[in-house]
């Protein structure tokens, strides 16, 4: 086991490279240019030319810059010298990085002003982070009964029912059941207008007492919370009716049940606990997913997370940004995927790692 | 001859795609969402004729034309054909496997009999053989044939215009134009009615039209992307389930490299790496979606190639001398491939879904679903919009998911008792 893991571990190393390398030359190679788009975007529809030497020390400072390798014609940058420095700025990125200098954001500031990438990630961690953790509590509480009961009575009424009812759900398109959601039940216009719909506050919120502010929270992200919540619920609870069948026809369920457990011990205490397993693994796994990957949610309900944070520093390449944040990422689902196998290991004595 | 001789050299034994059949045959559910999924696909393939402004029949001054065939491009008609062909194929292996099978009787028992099974087995798969190179040679001719005959300069508006003029005109049931110009804006968000069956949205657009295309725009992303994706991934899980060693480390890296990085940060930086002027950005977005969604295939392919490569027929076949390739490809990953369907089957659900999201973020642009629901959620009050695209999506999405779940419940013996 401790050879198994100290080589996954060394493993790691290779494939957090290839993450950064992959998406650092991905954004540096593309067409285009991300500082003049920038500076268009602050200085209104300006001549480029006229900014050429400014842009040229934004992109110095940015690591942006491509240099002129074999000097023929300054203005030329061949596709070889391109390659060449996109494998110079890599190392310029990694050398700062081990010294913890992640470089600054384009586009994006903290509250207090700061660009570097780990703050505005800290920052913006501090809104997504708990509310994934609502929706996969929320997830995990109503999935295991589901399941649980439509196990138990297999091809009964409530099965079939939930079955269909669960893969209905899981195709609901977020965009679909947040417009849905906001129309009737929000501020749309058509229906209850009982949710506001959009951020996480009102407006008078630094005012309130800290309960009035709970309520307010929870007031405002009781929809967000619904629209991630549906499809994980319904994925898990299939995978639990799944995973709880496959153990009640096991041949130690047989030995208990011959043994004159009642009903009720056998299915809780014997099988559920080893269907357990499966859920929990799929949910570790999925724990980085679910914080990168709510970015429609975020989207439709304007809270300004992490995931809406990655998406619009790859929309405006805004490379220190998306580096950071697919390293984050990456070594997080790295993480999570040894995790798991350590969590199978030991809650299945006969799994055994060389 | 021993009768089981005689099975095997016609080809008689059933074959694993047989027994997955007959079971899923035995589900309703299976054959409902298979009818729908068929359906979606002719709708898509189908929409001119049945939405659009070009008339499929026009008498003007006593001359009859069917302006329709000359409008449809290439590309439809090769969809078209596909797809007949497709639905053809089951009947036409049989046809083309029954001759085989009347005609090389005797030299088959011959053949079985003096122990030279491979060749017995080439007899009883060579249906498949002449059915695609048939198959093949009708693509060709009609490819060739459309290029030289058709008219694709057909000017927007034409016929609606010169209606009155016409002494019969067969238009479609929906007949209004795809992209609707300042004479339809006065049409623009009317509700459903009997001229516009799910209404009309912000350009005086019909949404049932939008609707019927955008299929078009699922469909391939769906067929095609998911295609790409599992093309790769089947290889890549093939060689490295089979090689083991360091091929195998490496591409473990590799896609493991592919897992770590945020699905939609590589499909949007992507977009922009890849986007060219000459590639329609439909199909841009269709191979980013495919080289990016890939690592399930080699997953499910590399675990399955771990469990074939120790079994006796592949000892067998080694031992026989059959070369590297051809042991891959006839023995090992015809095999593996069960799993494989299951997933691309969830995979198109994973693709229209995700052409949505893209749609919805504002990153293609392209007449889809997606793009209608984004388009609808602005002005929530004109429910039809986004009722009627995301209605699509849904029912796309559920009838994959639905046949996806029964494929593998007759697949995963697990499930049966």
């Amino acid at each position: 086991m401790k050879t198994y893991l100290a080589k996954r571990f060394l493993l790691v190393i290779p494939t957090l490279l290839g993450i950064t390398l992959l998406t650092y030359a991905l954004v540096r190679l593309a067409p285009g240019d991300p500082v003049e788009a920038m500076i268009r975007a602050q200085a209104g529809d300006i001549n480029p030319r006229v900014f050429a030497n400014e842009a040229d020390a934004i992109r110095a400072r940015l690591g942006l810059k491509n240099y002129n390798l074999w000097g023929k014609d300054p203005q030329k940058i061949d596709a070889l010298e391109k390659v060449v420095n996109v494998f110079y700025g890599y190392g310029r990125w990694m050398s700062h990085m081990l010294r913890g200098d992640f470089g600054e954001s384009m586009k994006y500031k903290t509250s207090d002003g700061r660009k570097s990438p780990p703050a505005l990630f800290w920052e913006r961690a501090g809104i997504t982070i708990p509310l994934n953790l609502v929706a996969e509590v929320a997830i995990f509480v109503i999935a295991i009964p589901v399941g649980l009961a439509a196990a138990r009575r297999r091809g009964g009424f409530f099965d079939q029912f939930s079955t269909i009812v669960l893969l209905g759900l899981y195709s609901v398109p977020t965009i679909l059941a947040g417009t849905v959601l906001i129309g009737f039940l929000g501020r749309g216009g058509l229906g209850l207008e009982w949710f506001p719909v959009a951020g996480l506050h009102t407006s008078a919120a630094e005012t309130m007492g800290w309960a009035a502010y709970v309520k307010d929270l929870l007031w405002h992200v009781a929809l967000p919370i619904a629209c991630m919540v549906y499809g994980g619920l319904a994925y898990l609870a299939k995978l639990g009716r799944a995973s709880l069948l496959e153990n009640l026809r096991a041949d130690y369920v047989r030995t208990a049940r011959a043994k004159g457990l009642p009903e009720g011990r056998v299915v809780y205490h014997h099988a559920f606990r080893n269907s357990l397993l499966p859920m929990i693994t799929t949910m570790v796994m999925t724990l980085p997913g679910l914080i990168g990957g709510s970015v429609i949610v975020e989207t439709i309900f304007s809270i300004h997370g992490m995931g809406l944070l990655m998406v619009g520093a790859a929309q405006a390449r805004d490379l220190s940004v998306i580096v950071f944040g697919t390293l984050v990422y990456g070594a997080l689902t790295l993480l999570s995927l040894v995790v798991g196998d350590i969590l199978y290991a030991w809650a299945d004595p006969r799994i055994r790692y060389e | 001859m021993s009768e089981s001789a005689k099975a095997g050299a016609t080809g008689a034994s059933r074959t694993y795609g047989a027994i997955v059949w007959g079971q899923l045959r035995k589900r309703p559910s299976a054959m409902v969402s298979l009818g729908v999924i068929v359906l979606l696909a002719l709708v898509a393939i189908l929409a001119p004729f049945i939405a659009g402004e070009v008339p499929i029949r026009w008498v003007e001054n006593g001359r009859v034309s069917w302006p329709i065939f000359r409008y449809l491009s290439n590309g439809e008609y090769a969809a078209m054909l596909g797809f007949a062909l497709v639905l053809l194929a089951p009947i036409t292996v049989r046809l083309l496997r029954r001759r085989a099978r009347l005609g090389g009787r005797s030299a088959c028992g011959e053949i079985s009999q003096s122990g030279r099974g491979r060749r017995a087995h080439r007899a009883g798969t060579g249906g498949w053989r002449w059915a695609f190179l048939a198959h093949l040679a009708i693509w060709v001719a009609v490819a060739i044939s459309l290029v030289a005959w058709r008219d694709p300069e057909r000017r927007y508006g034409f016929y609606l215009e010169r209606a009155a003029q016409a002494e019969s005109a067969w238009f479609p049931l929906v007949a209004y134009p795809q992209n609707p110009g300042y004479r339809e804006l006065e049409f623009k968000e009317q509700p459903p009615s009997w001229e516009h069956p799910l209404g009309t949205g912000r350009l005086g657009d019909d949404v049932l039209l939008r609707i019927l295309y955008g299929a078009r725009t699922a469909m391939t992303i769906g067929f095609v992307a998911v295609g790409i994706g599992t093309a790769i991934g089947v290889v890549l899980g093939a060689m490295s389930g089979y090689f083991g060693g360091r091929t195998d480390l490496v591409l473990m890296r590799i896609t493991e490299i592919f897992i770590c990085v945020p699905g939609l940060i590589l499909i949007i930086i992507a977009l922009t790496v890849i986007s060219a002027a000459w590639l329609p950005p439909l199909w841009t977005v269709v191979i980013v979606i495919g080289l990016t969604g890939w690592m399930w295939a080699y997953r499910l392919m590399r675990a399955e190639l771990l469990r074939i490569r120790s079994e006796d027929y592949m000892t067998a076949a080694r031992a026989l001398g059959i070369p590297t390739w051809r042991l891959l490809l006839r023995h090992a990953v015809p095999n593996g491939m069960a799993p494989i369907l299951v997933g691309a089957t969830f995979g198109v659900a994973g693709a229209v879904f995700l052409e949505a999201s893209l749609a919805f973020l504002g990153l293609v642009q392209t007449p889809s679903w997606g793009e209608m629901l984004n388009d609808g959620r602005q002005h929530l009050e004109y429910w039809w919009v986004w009722a009627s695209a995301g209605g699509a999506i849904f029912l796309t999405v559920f009838v994959y998911n639905l046949l996806g779940e029964a494929i593998r419940d007759a697949i995963d013996p697990r499930l049966k008792i």
